[in-house]
């Protein structure tokens, strides 16, 4: 193994406890890195990957009472907040590890396990390091988002580095799904299961099915893999597609639940559940999911006036049945003043809030809020602030106020 | 308050007395560095440090144990190099062998792969050295092979081995051994399963060390 030169690596290391974070800090310094950002909890680590880039994440799973390394990690490589050229390194106690490795969709480089010595760490450091400068190639063109140039570089470095070869097949195979070359991902995904039963490319297999409209057999694999692991969550979010597809929303909305059970922190998860939710004109689950969403939102990169349009709108449809409770009623007013603070220059935006708000005091019957609320509306119409309601809204509203 | 199976807490207890133990280490770490390397307490904190280590290395195989026996574990197989797998084994547990002076090494095909839980075997792996460590005269050998559709791992020693009678071994093996360690591989292996074939262990005698060898079978798929 080649010795790394880390002086010339920035490093930013996520940490929530104070002594692990020191000795972790120290250790970094030892093996020669002169650039470490700290970061105590995973947003001001959002704010920091926003902000810089980093050729070193060593992230704690365990980061405190907000987000854990597992949805900080999602966020990030979501959001492409870090290259795939960098390196990513998860600290876990052995007790966490279920959690983290049952998440197949995002995974980090590399795991190691609380405590470990300097020179652990220096070594796996090092070997992760040697890894991805084998791999700079293919990782370099997923960044260019070229797929076809990082399939044929992934082919050169699988046939000069067999230990690579799971690495490689991966990032072929999800990239071939991209490129919507369904056949040719199936065929790879199977050929790796019959050599070595892994549970990304079983995850790719049923993938490949539901991408190429083979709806029965994309559930039996999503399902194989929810029975091989019960931590593989994503494989409930997809055999909810599935079902969705299928027509089937009940269904849907009952594998969601049971995901969210499972892991209950995922911001787009919630954002679904709410979605199917709504379709099955359930708005009391829609709301306690876009509620759920909205505490998520915050701080999350995912924050976007989505969630808080989606949580008014789940109230506006529960007073379709009858006037909010007081409770709902302040949950309502709590979200529309976040909307307020933050999201309230969009002019869709604008429009979605006011008709909900209007939703809402119309079904208690205070015509006069109403009334007021739409006087606004029209006056923004006019300055150009905010869009018009559709024709079917201002009769609905007219008929209503009586005129 | 609800009341508590007994397990789970002593589950928890270890838990919480293991995260100590973690935060003993990254002290001590520090202490190390704040004195001489060459002087007379370098040794003696080497074995504390060591010492330490080995509690936190158990205190992990309760856990699982716990877990494997209460079917709370899930296992999470995937394919590695043996011998990245075993140089990693090696390396984790090296100062041990030497603090102790004795010599750890491996054997195995550059090209072999295996399909296994890698949590539970670093832990099987660590057991049965740590186990070797005390019976050991000068070594101790890590062998890795595949025969007929199973990942062999075998952990010898040049020590007294398993000869004498079960009751003797188990006397030998001793320094209040409850034989927690065997019952946790077993565990371990058997938890592994290709089509219904499950892994399994055996005691030995080392025909290339005349020590004891703790072998471990996993399945592999064909």
């Amino acid at each position: 193994m080649a010795q790394q030169d880390f002086s010339n690596k920035k490093a930013l290391l996520i940490e929530d406890m104070a002594e692990a974070r020191i000795m972790q800090r120290k250790m970094l310094t030892d093996f020669g890195f002169t650039s470490i950002d700290i970061a105590m909890k995973a947003e001001t680590a959002i704010e920091l990957l926003q902000r810089n880039s980093y050729d070193v994440v060593l992230s704690d799973y365990n980061l405190g009472k907000g987000k854990d390394g597992q949805q900080l990690l999602e966020e990030v490589r979501h959001s492409k907040l870090i290259p795939n050229t960098a390196t990513y390194l998860m600290v876990t106690a052995e007790t966490s590890i279920e959690m983290v490795m049952g998440a197949i969709e995002y995974q980090p480089d590399g795991y190691v396990t609380k405590p470990f010595s300097q020179a652990v760490l220096q070594r796996r450091l090092s070997k992760l390091l040697e890894t991805k400068q084998r791999l700079l190639d293919v990782n370099t063109a997923l960044d260019a988002n070229d797929l076809s140039a990082a399939i044929t570089a992934a082919t050169l470095v699988m046939e000069k580095y067999p230990a690579l070869i799971g690495k490689c097949e991966r990032i072929i195979g999800e990239s071939l799904l991209e490129l919507k070359e369904y056949e040719k991902a199936l065929e790879l995904f199977e050929g790796t299961i019959k050599s070595r039963k892994m549970p990304w490319a079983l995850f790719g297999k049923a993938k490949s099915y539901f991408l190429m409209g083979d709806l029965g057999n994309a559930e039996r694999y999503f399902r194989q893999l929810m029975l091989d692991n019960r931590f593989f969550v994503n494989a409930y979010d997809w055999l909810a597609k599935t079902q969705l597809a299928q027509g089937n929303p009940e269904g849907a909305q009952n594998t969601l639940i049971e995901a969210i059970m499972k892991s209950p922190k995922n911001l787009l998860r919630q954002m679904e559940l709410g979605r199917v939710s709504l379709l099955l004109k359930d708005s009391m689950t829609a709301e306690m999911a876009y509620r759920r969403a909205v505490f998520l939102a915050k701080n999350s990169c995912y924050n976007t006036s989505e969630p808080y349009l989606c949580h008014l709108e789940s109230l506006a449809r529960m007073s379709d049945e009858g006037p909010l409770q007081q409770r709902q009623k302040d949950n309502f007013n709590s979200t529309l003043k976040k909307i307020h603070d933050a999201f309230f220059d969009d002019p869709a935006d604008k429009a979605r809030t006011y008709s909900y708000e209007m939703d809402v005091y119309l079904a208690e019957e205070d015509i006069l809020t109403a009334k007021q609320i739409f006087e606004v509306w029209i006056g923004e119409v006019k300055s150009g602030a905010t869009i018009a309601p559709t024709q079917e809204q201002s009769s609905t509203y007219l008929s209503a106020f009586g005129d | 308050m609800k009341k508590m199976e007994i397990s789970t807490i002593l589950a928890s207890a270890i838990h919480e007395s293991k995260n100590q133990v973690g935060t003993l280490l990254y002290q001590l770490q520090g202490l190390k560095e704040t004195i001489d390397n060459k002087g007379p307490n370098q040794k003696k904190i080497i074995l504390i440090e060591e010492s330490l280590k080995k509690l936190n290395d158990e205190w992990v195989e309760y856990l699982y144990l716990y877990r494997l026996a209460s079917d709370g574990y899930e296992l999470h197989v995937d394919t590695f190099l043996m011998d990245e797998f075993l140089d990693d084994q090696v390396f984790a547990l090296q100062p041990s062998a030497t603090a102790k002076d004795l010599e750890l090494s491996y054997v195995c095909d550059p090209s072999l792969t295996g399909v296994f839980d890698e949590r539970l075997m670093t832990a099987v792996v660590g057991t049965a050295v740590y186990n070797a460590f005390r019976f050991a005269k000068s070594k101790i050998v890590i062998n890795a092979k595949k025969e007929n559709n199973f990942l062999v791992i075998s952990i010898e020693d040049d020590g007294n081995g398993f000869n004498s009678p079960e009751e003797e071994h188990e006397d030998i093996h001793g320094e209040a051994n409850t034989g927690l360690g065997l019952y946790f591989a077993e565990l371990s292996a058997t938890a592994h399963t290709v089509n219904d074939v499950h892994g399994s262990i055996k005691k030995e005698t080392s025909s290339a060390l005349g020590g004891a060898s703790l072998t471990v079978y996993l399945p592999q798929s064909a």
